[in-house]
């Protein structure tokens, strides 16, 4: 086994160097300083489409426009704050505009409670600082510091999660666009190219709400889920193939009519409806986001793939459905029954093994 | 062969109004040929007039019932209204040269029996042509390809190019294209008869959509025999003010654009030479209107946006950003990423709330003068906007003032607002009182729109003034009723919109209908609204005698019908006894009506036992209020009804009737309820039960204050103290209490 192909997931720009490298090829725009192509191309790089007889694989599915709003964003320089539902593919667009446009998506900053300011500036290597003093060698620097020194852009995860000073220390680098190393007596101005893609969890406002000051720095595109069914259905079967071919699942791919179950049911349950408006459903505390369709599916497939047959059956996804919907056993257990027989029981001949399977599991 | 230059446009397109005036000014014509009615060009004149502000629109309209109309209106990036103007400027003649108005609307009326698929067509290529592009919509693919085209050339060939293939496309599909080619004939024909008067043909510009440029180029000019054969209807024209919002719409000829204020700020910022300011000012309005309503903008949000706007813009390969990159970039930088937070101001800021204005006296229908005239008369003028607001109207005198007029200023205002409602003109809405039955009082809520003058012009067939034609609609509208309660309506609204003469027409109507009208009910509430009237018209300064001898007519009447009328089953009962209370209430308020006629008929119905005993028991309780019935007779009275023997619910039933009224002082008269516990103490088991039924539905509507009160009476009388008949009535009902309750569930009906 080739030393790539042991990795469980590589990064974005590995994952699809052919088609990065046929974009390259083929670009005839003006490519702005600091990144490796045009804005156009990158546009076609997230969006698909064909280049030079290479077909590229759209990234993101649904809405173009804010695709071109973020690539434009970062064409002037701006930082890029990505804001939506968990599960909407934030941190996914954020990895490939990142791979596109510097060939390098690995420049990021996970937001925990647990991020200090260290995090985004520097630290240091402390035997060495306290062996030799202060120097260059002695400090590490941030993913921040790296991508401000070669004109790149860094990335930075659940923004929201810092704790308020760490998202302070975003500010002055993003207004002045240097980073002061007072120890060193120097100053590190940033490259052009220089720039930040945040992403932030509409769920966890109030955690650590971004305050104004940030937030004025950044321009804030806010990512819906799939506008319908068919780009829904489309995204989840495009990730679930991804998925089963990194991961060995010794499954086959979930049938069309199994993609089309989960993503209505997930549909119906967020939108708080039955798709055809009709009927009032009880949401689940849960998030039921496009990523927990496509991580079910991937389930039901180990699943099938590890005890069962190689195909899914209604139990597999009668199981995985329990899990992604039932977060709180009590209140999600009693809207899930409820959805059971006030709709799908309704459904007729179609969903009626998926019903029956679902209802063993909720006596 | 030299050729009329043929100039394509899109209506309501300032790219294409800012490329024609050039092309004007190359050209120099002697004449100008503008598509629209050929019979509207006196129009023009006004059009251009120096008061007259853009946004305005020609209609044409029937003059028979239903009043059919056909709009053109005019922003002031309208290429025809450009080109008039610079027909005016250069004191070069200018007509249309489209089929006369009548002609449309006859065709139009045609059309509406065979449906219209035109629309649907070149929507799906419009949509397809966008899809190709890559663009939103058809609006953002016209935007980015025509609107910003500043270039010295090549804008008209691209556009008649665009309209020939669109042509390409559509042609021969439907109907309306039927009246394309009818049309383009006739344009043909004037633009020959043009070249024959001896214009030089090259010195004649044709403004056409440019749809039409092609078949101008082509088409065999219509004969004179053809344009005899012409269908056409009778109509006149006039001209009125739009708004933006209505353009906004996309309603009338030419549809319109959703974005009207948008697009004149890109047809000044074409004026001004620089296309780019309307960047600028696009999104400088949005921050303004954002800080107005207090949402904190900076400028240096301005800047991102801008620049934000200009790199979208870039992505398509357009140097100016179009409407849609502006407001993407306004949603990003100033509303956090969520549309909902700038809608407002991209409203404000993309349809604006401008309206058009227009001179006194020019080229209107003579109501929409007296439209205007009263309203300035009235004060009202500030209302005429596109935005609703409200009015508060205090009809009585002012004291203190100088003039009449002003001391009943808001009753004026009042009569020509319900003269507006009259003939359902959607100028002025009338809104809940405040106070209840205060009838100085009245709340309206203004508000001026295109389509309130276009039912002003359709009310033109009523009459000259906005009064001549509500007294003709009042009438007519008299004529056709068919029961009091409507003739009722009618001398109401007359008298509201202070017509005393309408007022004499319906009451004669009202009368006639009363002679044969035997229902009680309708004529108490009819009896009650005139009764309304005389006793409230002083305040409109109506004279209510006219309305003496019908509300006496009726009152008579009711009083020799209700006996028999009481005579019903439990369903009609409610409606009798809620008659019996308006003629009540109209009996005590005059004078002139036969009070004791009424308390005769009130004892006959107390008296008799052969009719619905909650009516008797209603009349007993007029009766008791107006201290007819003594404390001796009521008790005598409720002895006999409620006695042992008389079916129970025909017992209960008497008492709802009683208790329908003056509660207060049953409840504190207890002798009655001692009777009443006497009554019950009378029943047997299964009798009490039966009673208990009827007797828990007389109460129901009793609130609980009155029914704590009712048991506090029942306990005195039982020897209990009102803290256990508070303790009895408060405590949770024991097993055994609830199922006797749920016992009473089972109880048969069936014989009632």
């Amino acid at each position: 086994m080739a030393e790539q192909e042991k990795i469980q997931r590589l990064p974005a720009e590995q994952m699809f160097q052919k088609e990065i490298q046929a974009l390259m090829a083929a670009e005839r725009d003006h490519i702005p300083t600091g990144w490796k192509m045009s804005p156009k191309s990158v546009l076609t790089y997230i969006t698909g489409g064909t280049v030079g007889g290479t077909v590229i694989t759209p990234k993101y599915v649904g809405n173009r426009r804010l695709v071109e709003i973020a690539i434009s964003t970062l064409v002037t320089d701006r930082a890029l704050l990505l804001i939506g539902d968990p599960g909407t593919a934030k941190s996914w667009l954020s990895e490939h505009l990142a791979a596109a446009i510097n060939g390098d998506s690995t420049k990021v900053v996970q937001g925990t409670a647990g991020t200090t300011e260290e995090h985004i500036r520097y630290s240091w290597n402390y035997a060495m600082l306290i062996a030799k003093g202060p120097s260059q060698d002695a400090m590490l620097k941030s993913p921040v510091y790296r991508a401000m020194e070669t004109g790149s852009i860094a990335r930075i995860e659940e923004i929201s999660r810092c704790a308020s000073e760490v998202q302070d220390a975003l500010i002055s680098i993003l207004s002045e666009k240097r980073l002061s190393v007072p120890e060193l007596a120097m100053e590190v101005p940033a490259q052009k190219g220089f720039s930040i893609i945040a992403t932030a969890n509409t769920r966890d406002k109030g955690v650590n709400d971004m305050s104004a000051a940030l937030k004025r720095r950044f321009n804030i595109v806010v990512l819906p889920a799939p506008a319908d069914m068919a780009t829904e259905m489309e995204i989840v079967k495009t990730r679930v193939a991804q998925l089963s071919e990194g991961f060995d699942l010794n499954a086959a791919l979930p049938e069309e009519d199994v993609v089309e179950k989960v993503v209505t049911i997930f549909r119906e349950l967020r939108g708080e409806t039955t798709l055809d408006g009709k009927q009032k459903v009880k949401a689940p505390s849960g998030v039921l986001s496009t990523a927990e369709a496509i991580s079910l599916l991937a389930n039901s497939m180990a699943l099938a793939g590890s005890f069962g047959s190689g195909v899914i059956t209604d139990e597999d996804l009668a199981a995985g459905l329990q899990g992604a919907v039932v977060k709180d056993e009590e209140k999600d257990g009693l809207a899930w029954k409820e959805y059971l027989d006030a709709v799908m029981k309704k459904r007729g001949s179609r969903w009626l093994p998926l019903y029956k399977a679902c209802k063993e599991l909720n006596p | 062969m030299r050729q009329p230059v043929l100039f394509g446009v899109r209506h309501l397109s300032p790219g294409a109004a800012w490329q024609l005036r050039r092309k004007l000014d190359e050209v120099k014509p002697e004449l100008i040929l503008v598509e629209g009615p050929s019979d509207l060009s006196d129009a023009m004149i006004s059009i251009c007039h120096p008061k007259a502000k853009p946004p305005l629109a020609m209609m044409a309209y029937t003059k028979e019932s239903p009043v059919q109309s056909i709009l053109y209106p005019f922003s002031v990036y309208s290429p025809e209204y450009q080109a008039i103007l610079w027909a005016k400027e250069h004191a070069c003649p200018c007509r249309f040269m489209d089929l006369p108005a009548g002609v449309f609307l006859s065709l139009q009326r045609r059309r509406q029996v065979e449906p219209d698929r035109e629309r649907t067509t070149t929507d799906s290529v419009y949509n397809r042509l966008a899809e190709l592009s890559g663009d939103e919509d058809h609006d953002t693919f016209w935007e980015r390809r025509f609107e910003h085209w500043t270039a010295e050339d090549g804008y008209e060939q691209a556009v008649s190019e665009f309209g020939r293939q669109l042509r390409g496309c559509t042609m021969g599909v439907n109907l309306e294209d039927a009246e394309t080619v009818i049309r383009e004939a006739y344009m043909k024909r004037q633009i020959e008869s043009a070249i024959q008067s001896g214009i030089a043909p090259e010195r004649i510009v044709c403004v056409c959509g440019a749809y039409h440029v092609e078949g101008l180029e082509s088409m065999e000019p219509m004969t004179e025999e053809e344009v005899r054969a012409l269908p056409s209807v009778n109509c006149s024209s006039t001209l009125m003010p739009y708004s933006y919002y209505r353009l906004s719409t996309r309603a009338g000829y030419g549809a319109g654009n959703k974005a009207p204020a948008y697009f004149e700020l890109l047809w000044r910022a074409m004026e001004e030479g620089n296309l780019e300011a309307a960047t600028y000012w696009y999104l400088t309005r949005i921050a303004n209107f954002q800080r107005q309503y207090g949402n904190m903008t900076s400028s240096a949000e301005v800047i991102e946006g801008v620049r934000l706007a200009k790199s979208l813009a870039m992505l398509r390969n357009d140097t100016v950003p179009c409407l849609q990159d502006l407001r993407d970039a306004a949603i990003t930088c100033m509303g956090h990423g969520q549309f909902s937070e700038i809608a407002l101001a991209a409203a404000d800021t993309e349809i604006g709330s401008t309206i058009g204005e227009l001179p006194e006296g020019i080229s209107r229908t003579s109501i929409q003068d007296d439209f205007y005239r009263q309203l300035s008369q009235l004060r009202l003028e500030a209302f005429k906007s596109d935005i609703a607001k409200p009015l508060d109207l205090d009809l009585r005198e002012k004291l203190g003032v100088q003039s009449e007029r002003a001391a009943f200023m808001d009753l004026y205002r009042s009569m020509f607002l319900h003269r507006l409602r009259i003939l359902r003109i959607d100028f002025a809405q009338v809104g809940q009182n405040r106070q209840e039955r205060a009838t100085w009082a009245e709340t309206w809520t203004l508000r001026w729109t295109p389509e309130a003058e276009i039912q002003i012009v359709e009310a033109a067939l009523l009459g000259d003034t906005i009064a001549s034609a509500a007294s003709f609609a009042l009438r007519e509208r008299a004529e056709a009723s068919a029961s009091i309660s409507q003739a009722t309506e009618i001398v109401r609204d007359a008298f509201l919109c202070g017509m005393p003469e309408t007022v004499a027409y319906a009451l004669g109507i009202l009368q006639g209908l009363a002679i044969d009208e035997a229902a009680v009910d309708e004529m108490a509430r009819a009896a009650e609204q005139l009764s309304i009237l005389i006793r409230y018209g002083d305040l409109r300064r109506l004279d209510p005698s006219p309305l003496q001898p019908l509300v006496s007519q009726l009152f008579v009447r009711s009083c020799l019908t209700l006996p028999s009328a009481c005579n019903c089953d439990a369903a009609a009962a409610n409606s009798l006894t809620d008659a019996m209370e308006r003629l009540n209430t109209v009996a005590l308020h005059h004078e002139f009506l036969e009070e004791d006629r009424w308390i005769s008929v009130l004892l006959d119905i107390s008296d008799r036992d052969d009719l619905n005993t909650k009516c008797s028991g209603f009349a007993a309780a007029i009766l008791l209020e107006r201290g007819k019935i003594g404390e001796e007779l009521l008790s005598r009275e409720m002895a006999r009804r409620l006695s042992r023997g008389i079916p129970a619910d025909l017992g209960a039933g008497w008492f709802e009737g009683l208790a329908k009224k003056n509660r207060l002082s049953l409840i504190a008269r207890l002798s009655l309820w001692r009777q009443l516990s006497e009554y019950l103490d009378t029943l047997d088991e299964g009798e009490f039960r039966r009673a208990l039924v009827f007797l828990r539905r007389a109460f129901a509507d009793f609130s609980p204050k009155e029914k704590n009160d009712v048991a506090e009476n029942l306990g005195e009388i039982w020897g209990i103290s009102p803290l256990e008949v508070a303790d009895a009535v408060m405590r949770e009902s024991t097993q055994e209490e609830k199922d006797l309750l749920e016992g009473l569930r089972d109880f048969d009906f069936d014989d009632i």
